[in-house]
């Protein structure tokens, strides 16, 4: 009978999972580990557990948010974190590669069809990027 | 309290859904939400109570009210839609995804009844919420703001998405306007196709298909210069297509309403023959579940564009 309170009228209901439980349902498992450049140059071997703190550059997080609140209209009091996926903002397939389009043309990167579809959060797509930027830097 | 008179407005403002007989072979029902009509929060509830608990975590999800609703609304309107066919309710009926993550129904066994072959597939915009349904063959539908305007300029968005004799076709199109709604139909065309197939983005991407009209008189494939007539059959073209899907796929467009395109895409049926058979019968309703259903298959809301009887 909880859910019945749940269901009260404005959807304010304390059903609303907190954005770190969306995190680890929506973490994908194709990918635990990730190499990557550490800070001094080093190869380093990170996993999924410290995605958060280890990846991206704030700077490239920042970017994407930009980029995905430009494409979608996000409201400016509408909440964009990492974590948050595409679909729950509202994108549909067009926005996601209008999105990708986006991304490619801010950071002069070229994504594969495959990759493309398999970005669905903020934090993805720039994990994506930094990835494709550090292999464009190298060529 | 709360929940007895809960439980008796429900009775109050109880209709039943309307059963509907299913669609024969031919034929695609259409059935779509408007959901700024729907702003009755005891009816809002009503649908909330109809998902089921993983249905509503996906609801809370969403970010923000409106998104919230509009999820709300395309649960409430396949299991409700899918309810009029059958004895189930609405509330009771189980969902399942193919092996490549396309939701299907999964009948629940029950000797006293054979569940119907039903097939359905939904799509959204900000202000439309759509679901076809089919009987006994797989159904994609997509649907989009005719005036939706893209961040990126046409021709690129061609170029980098779609196959190369569709951006020869929208590149034909000297005027802008009829540039950006021919993109959106055949966006919609295409998603309608992939939805169908029911395999992921990934196993089709769009640059591996072309979508064509082929002129029904002459039997020859062509750039069209018009889209919008019914001379010419939508047609698809796969790069690989060894278990040619694409050849018995059967398209309609329509404009919907003053704002949308819609697109669907079945089988064909490849069991009566004839020009005529090659057009889809579509019946159409607007609803607001339990409260109201309008057919609106034979009004100026549907504008058949082509692959309509």
């Amino acid at each position: 009978m909880a859910s019945l309170n749940a269901t009260s009228i404005t959807f304010e209901s304390s059903l609303k999972p907190s954005i770190g439980s969306t995190q680890v349902t929506g973490r994908s498992s194709r990918s635990l580990i990730s190499f990557g450049l550490s800070s001094n140059g080093f190869p380093t071997l990170r996993s999924s557990r410290f995605r958060v703190s280890c990846s991206a550059t704030p700077q490239t997080v920042e970017k994407v948010c930009e980029i995905v609140r430009k494409q979608l209209a996000l409201p400016a009091e509408t909440e964009l974190t990492p974590e948050s996926k595409f679909t729950a903002l509202g994108a549909d397939s067009l926005d996601t590669v209008e999105i990708v389009m986006g991304l490619e043309e801010e950071f002069g990167i070229s994504v594969e069809e495959e990759s493309s579809v398999t970005i669905t959060t903020v934090q993805e797509a720039a994990d994506m990027i930094e990835k494709l930027v550090q292999q464009k830097d190298k060529a | 309290m709360q929940m007895h008179c809960f439980g008796r407005k429900l009775c109050c403002s109880s209709y039943p859904l309307v059963p509907v007989s299913l669609p024969s072979r031919r034929e695609t029902h259409f059935w779509y939400i408007v959901p700024d009509e729907i702003k009755d929060e005891s009816l809002l509830n009503r649908y909330l109570g109809l998902l089921s608990s993983g249905e509503k975590e996906s609801v809370f999800r969403m970010n923000g009210d409106k998104l919230r609703k509009r999820a709300l609304l395309a649960r409430a309107l396949v299991r409700t839609t899918l309810a009029r066919y059958t004895q189930v309710s609405p509330r009771s009926l189980k969902f399942k995804k193919n092996l490549f993550g396309k939701p299907e129904v999964e009948w629940q066994p029950d000797e006293k009844w054979d569940p119907p072959s039903l097939h359905f597939n939904i799509s959204h915009t900000s202000s439309l919420i759509a679901c076809g349904v089919a009987a006994d063959m797989p159904i994609g539908i997509d649907v989009e703001e005719k005036h939706r305007k893209t961040r990126n300029n046409i021709s690129a968005l061609a170029r980098r998405y779609f196959s190369t004799h569709e951006v020869e076709y929208l590149d034909n199109i000297p005027d802008s306007e009829m540039q950006q709604q021919e993109f959106i139909k055949l966006w919609t065309l295409k998603e309608a196709y992939v939805k169908a197939l029911g395999r992921g983005f990934s196993a089709s991407p769009f640059n591996t298909f072309t979508i064509r009209f082929k002129d029904i008189c002459q039997s020859s494939l062509q750039v069209s210069k018009n889209f919008s007539s019914e001379a010419y059959e939508i047609v698809v073209e796969a790069l690989n297509d060894s278990e040619h899907l694409a050849t018995n796929c059967q398209f309609a467009i329509f404009e919907l309403g003053n704002l949308h395109f819609a697109a669907i895409c079945t089988q064909k049926d490849n069991i009566t023959q004839g020009e005529e058979e090659n057009m889809l019968k579509l019946k159409a309703w607007k609803t607001i579940p339990f409260v109201e259903d309008e057919c609106v298959s034979e009004t100026d809301t549907i504008i058949p564009i082509s692959g309509l009887a």
